[in-house]
């Protein structure tokens, strides 16, 4: 403890549980890639060895088919398991996770990061807003927690955090699109507006991101307000808060006392909830059509895309590996506590 | 949000012989249920509606023919007398459809909160009694099964397995889902240790099975039990979800092919007409978790004793 | 800081009764207490727990907490006027300017996400102090009478800090904005001997330095014999004795005093002559509705004390309530505390 007096950070630390992180991450992403490896060779009809014969009944040679299969999947399709285990593993260092079969010719790579720019944009717009709001409702629903008002607050939070997104998403375009359309139900963006800086490009763009936004801000918002409840209750019943109005410290200095050490442990979960990003938004992308990781990865199983589906599924995955870490180090940034390495 | 287990909960060691003192404790677990139930009016709406999904659940498809009757002369007709939520796109009754679809999705929900249950208990005190070794593999095994994300697993598997019937299905949503209990039911585990439960019990040269059986699993019944509700919304969720995202195959009526079928082939997002076979499922899962929610609200309240001083 | 030749304030609580909301309806944890703190003196308040002694300190800052409520009676501070009817802004300056308050369980009464030092400007800013550089100068004095580096205790956060660290800084806190009335609220709970016994010779050196009135509540006989001037017993919501400390402490007249007392083990005397006093503290639903509140545990119980409850009665710089005092038979002395 001596060293860590003034509150110095123990570098030494962080950097040691940052390194496990790490470790344990890579395994997980090395557990996700050797299922998704498993899953497309143990698909019925087997997917790769099909398109290799199938390529060499349309007259290529067998070299050709093989290395013309091995471009799409990753992996030669024939030779035994092992070798074709690490033949996967091998293109997946070189980061490459093959060619799309049902846009044919492109690299798996490319959809990916075309789609992903659908899904972080508006995904992350809903976070952080229903953060706010769910964190702003959360002190409310606390102080207020005795009367009418809270009990609303916290029964509609448990609702809304009960209840499945796509039940939210069907809801709102049932309301909004189908019984009084005022908004679009589908899609990215009109398509009679040329990209680009635009205001009508622009305007469509915002137009249809305001339904997928506004259903995951209700999808989140609900697990913010009743987890700020639960933290600003406890914090209240902390000695430190009455101490801070027996000293006859301002109002808002009491307050902000309150909500720092109420909020801080939502900061790490805020961090986790981006990391899911990109694998929570698969209803919200269906519902509205939305041309992002979610959708890419449905469409990627409807049209028996494999490799397509294998890499998304790998991408979604490392989101949260990164997340992960992120939300640890976070943690050890803002709390005084785990920085200085106290077990307090 | 957390459970904070009553110690008092867990039963006295010599507790045997005075049958009639557990006795006295059930009476009062029960007065205490109902005088909890009764200061909220929602929490008995919350039990009434989950009495009554699990009457339909059970004698739903008793009330119908097996084949629901069609009416090709009312094809998506709007709600009526006769149909309170109007008709499908052959005509058929969609009360019916969410009536007889309850049994497959609830039985799905009870079959993996039994595997989650069963599963996650089953770790969280091997690991949490055994410590050491056998702790840490199991542990790295529960964040993995934590952190692997979820639904596109499930889009993933659902390639090579059909997940045919609700109980193969909630056999994978099970094994998939476990993680959260085992992580709780451990530090339970160890939290009782370190209070000297389990030191207390073996110095009373109590068996393992008894230590588990009755000195621990009691304290940590209501916990799991609550998360046996959460674990059957979640389950729930879940297969109507991938239902409804249309990547299992339809082979009978449940509310996630409805979803499913009204979206995307009855166009209920652009025209008004297939509304209703949209809403009425939506109700019905929304009804649900209204009534699960109600529920847990009033163990928490029952089994934490925090919360009732307040 | 300069030695201030302002006199100490006196305080005076009057016919102070605070009840809580039970589901039992509304119980009194404090009734119909009087008490007087003389300026300059240290006034100690014993009790077993639920005597309301804590709710007795909290009053003086009008800071009961709910589901308490403050039901009647004044408590008058020179210079402030009755706190209890106060409010707001009003009521905020007074609390850590006028009257200083250590908190029960010191240990936890301090920000854990900011250091010391900010908490002390946070304290400066609140009350409008125009010299922080002077206020800082001022805590880190203090916190060096205390025997600590001030420098190093400002910065750091309240985990890098030990328990009774902890104490003296919620001292220092109390003590910064030269608050005339301190009251520490069991400030040697939780701590270990000697720790207690530096932290009590601190709070003497003060209080007699800076000429405060000071309360302190705690449940430990033995150590409030040592820092204060007079003492007041507690039990069950009322003052039952109050008087010189030497006095109480050498001759105590109520029977519950005199009870507290023989439960004290001596160094000198033998072990079993220590007897705990029979029975329960009440707790606010068992407390009797009239009568005496002690009768149930008391040796000198009379047929009045069913009835009627004891009126405090001052006699010889003492003020006590109860029925067997006053009465003939009751004047055996005990010689064994003489």
């Amino acid at each position: 403890m001596t060293n860590a007096v003034r509150g110095r950070p123990r570098w030494g630390a962080v950097a040691r549980k940052t390194g496990g992180h790490l470790v344990r991450g890579l395994v997980m992403v090395w557990v996700v890639a050797t299922i998704s490896f498993v899953i497309i060779r143990e698909i019925p009809g087997n997917p790769v060895l099909g398109q290799y014969e199938s390529l060499i009944q349309k007259g290529m040679s067998p070299e050709q088919a093989e290395r013309a299969t091995a471009v799409l999947y990753g992996f030669l399709p024939t030779g035994s398991l092992w070798q074709q285990y690490l033949g996967y593993m091998g293109s997946l260092l070189h980061l490459d996770l093959g060619r799309s079969l049902s846009t044919p010719g492109v690299e798996v790579t490319t959809l990916i990061g075309s789609a992903a720019r659908w899904t972080v944009l508006p995904v992350l717009a809903g976070t952080l807003l229903s953060f706010l709001l769910g964190v702003t409702m959360g002190v409310y629903a606390a102080i207020k927690r005795s009367g009418k008002l809270g009990d609303m607050l916290a029964l509609s939070g448990s609702l809304l955090h009960g209840v499945p997104v796509y039940v939210i998403g069907l809801l709102l375009t049932a309301i909004f699109a189908t019984l009084w359309p005022i908004l679009p139900s589908g899609g990215p963006v009109d398509v009679e507006f040329v990209p680009g800086l635009n205001p009508g490009y622009l305007g469509s763009l915002l137009q249809h991101a305001v339904l997928p936004v506004v259903t995951y801000t209700l999808a989140s918002y609900g697990g913010w307000i009743l987890a700020m409840k639960s933290n600003v209750v406890a914090v209240l019943g902390d000695d430190f808060i009455l101490a801070a109005e027996l000293r006859g410290l301002k109002r808002g200095i009491v307050f902000r006392y309150l909500a720092r050490n109420a909020i801080l442990p939502l900061f790490t979960i805020l961090a986790l909830s981006i990391g899911m990003l990109f694998g929570g938004s698969i209803f919200i992308e269906e519902i509205f059509n939305y041309p992002g990781l979610g959708l890419l990865l449905v469409n990627s199983i409807t049209s028996r895309d494999y490799a397509l589906m294998g890499g998304t599924f790998l991408v979604i995955t490392i989101g949260i590996v990164v997340a992960n870490i992120v939300a640890d180090l976070l943690y050890t940034a803002i709390d005084p506590r785990v920085r200085s390495g106290g077990a307090a | 949000m957390t459970v904070i287990i009553n110690p008092e909960g867990v039963a006295d060691p010599q507790a045997s012989p005075a049958r009639t003192t557990r006795a006295t404790l059930r009476r009062n677990f029960w007065r205490g249920v109902w005088r909890v139930l009764r200061r909220k009016p929602s929490r008995m709406a919350g039990v009434v509606i989950i009495v009554l999904f699990a009457l339909m659940g059970i004698a739903g498809p008793l009330l119908y023919p097996d084949n629901l009757p069609r009416d090709d002369n009312a094809l998506y007709a709007p709600p009526s007398l006769a149909h309170p939520f109007g008709t499908d796109f052959e005509g058929t009754d969609v009360l019916a459809l969410v009536v007889t679809g309850a049994r497959y999705v609830l039985l799905t929900g009870l079959a993996t909160a039994a595997i989650t249950v069963a599963v996650g208990t089953a770790i969280g005190l091997f690991a949490g009694f055994r410590r050491g070794r056998w702790d840490t593999v199991l542990m790295r095994l529960t964040d993995m099964n934590l952190a692997i994300p979820g639904l596109p697993l499930l889009l993933v598997l659902s390639t090579v397995w059909k997940f045919e019937g609700p109980l193969e299905m909630g056999l994978v949503l099970g094994l998939l889902g476990w993680g959260g209990i085992a992580r709780a039911v451990r530090s339970q585990t160890l939290s009782l240790r370190e209070r000297g439960f389990i030191e207390a019990a073996r110095g009373l040269g109590l068996p393992t099975r008894h230590i588990i059986g009755r000195e621990l699993l009691p304290g940590m019944a209501p916990y799991i039990a609550m998360n046996m509700l959460i674990a059957v919304t979640g389950a729930v969720y879940a297969q109507v979800g991938l239902f409804f995202l249309g990547v299992l195959p339809f082979e009978s009526n449940n509310w996630g092919v409805m979803l499913n079928l009204a979206v995307f082939n009855g166009g209920a997002l652009t025209t008004p007409a297939a509304l209703p076979y949209l809403l009425a499922p939506l109700l019905a899962i929304l009804l649900l978790t209204l009534g699960i929610v109600l529920i847990v609200d009033a163990m928490d309240e029952i089994f934490n004793p925090r919360l009732r001083e307040e | 800081m300069t030695p201030t030749t302002v006199t100490a304030p006196g305080v005076r609580i009057r016919d102070l009764t605070v009840v809580y909301k039970t589901p039992a309806g509304e119980l009194p944890a404090v009734s119909g207490v009087n008490l007087s703190l003389e300026p300059g003196t240290i006034t100690g308040v014993v009790g077993e727990s639920g005597s309301g002694k804590s709710t007795l300190a909290l009053s003086l800052l009008n800071a009961v907490q709910p589901p308490g409520r403050i039901a009647a009676g004044s408590v008058e501070i020179d210079g402030l006027g009755d706190v209890l009817t106060l409010g707001g802004e009003d009521l905020r300056r007074a609390r850590g300017r006028q009257v200083g308050y250590v908190f029960q369980a010191a240990q936890n009464s301090l920000n854990p996400l900011k250091t010391i030092g900010k908490q002390l400007l946070d304290l400066g800013r609140s009350h409008d102090v125009e010299d922080l550089r002077g206020l800082v100068r001022d805590a880190k004095e203090l916190l060096a009478r205390m025997g600590m580096d001030g420098a190093r205790v400002l910065d750091s956060h309240q985990h890098e800090l030990s328990g009774g660290m902890r104490q003296r800084v919620g001292i220092m806190l109390a003590l910064v904005l030269n608050a005339k009335v301190v009251v520490l609220d069991e400030p040697t709970t939780a701590l270990d001997m000697i720790t207690q016994a530096t932290i009590l010779r601190i709070i003497r050196e003060v209080h007699d330095e800076r000429s405060l009135t000071t309360l302190v509540i705690t449940h430990d006989v033995g150590a409030i014999a040592e820092v204060a001037d007079s003492l007041a017993v507690m039990y069950g919501g009322r003052v039952v004795e109050h008087g010189e400390v030497t006095e109480v402490l050498g001759a105590p007249r109520h029977p519950y005093t005199q009870g507290l007392i023989r439960a004290i083990p001596r160094l000198s005397g033998d072990i079993s002559e220590a007897r705990a006093l029979p029975g329960r503290p009440p707790t606010l639903g068992t407390l009797p509705a009239a009568g005496c509140v002690f009768r149930e545990r008391c040796e000198r119980r009379m047929a009045v004390c069913e009835t009627d409850e004891p009126i405090p009665v001052f006699r010889d710089g003492r003020t006590v309530a109860c029925h067997a005092v006053d009465h003939p038979l009751a004047l055996v002395k005990r010689k064994e505390f003489a």
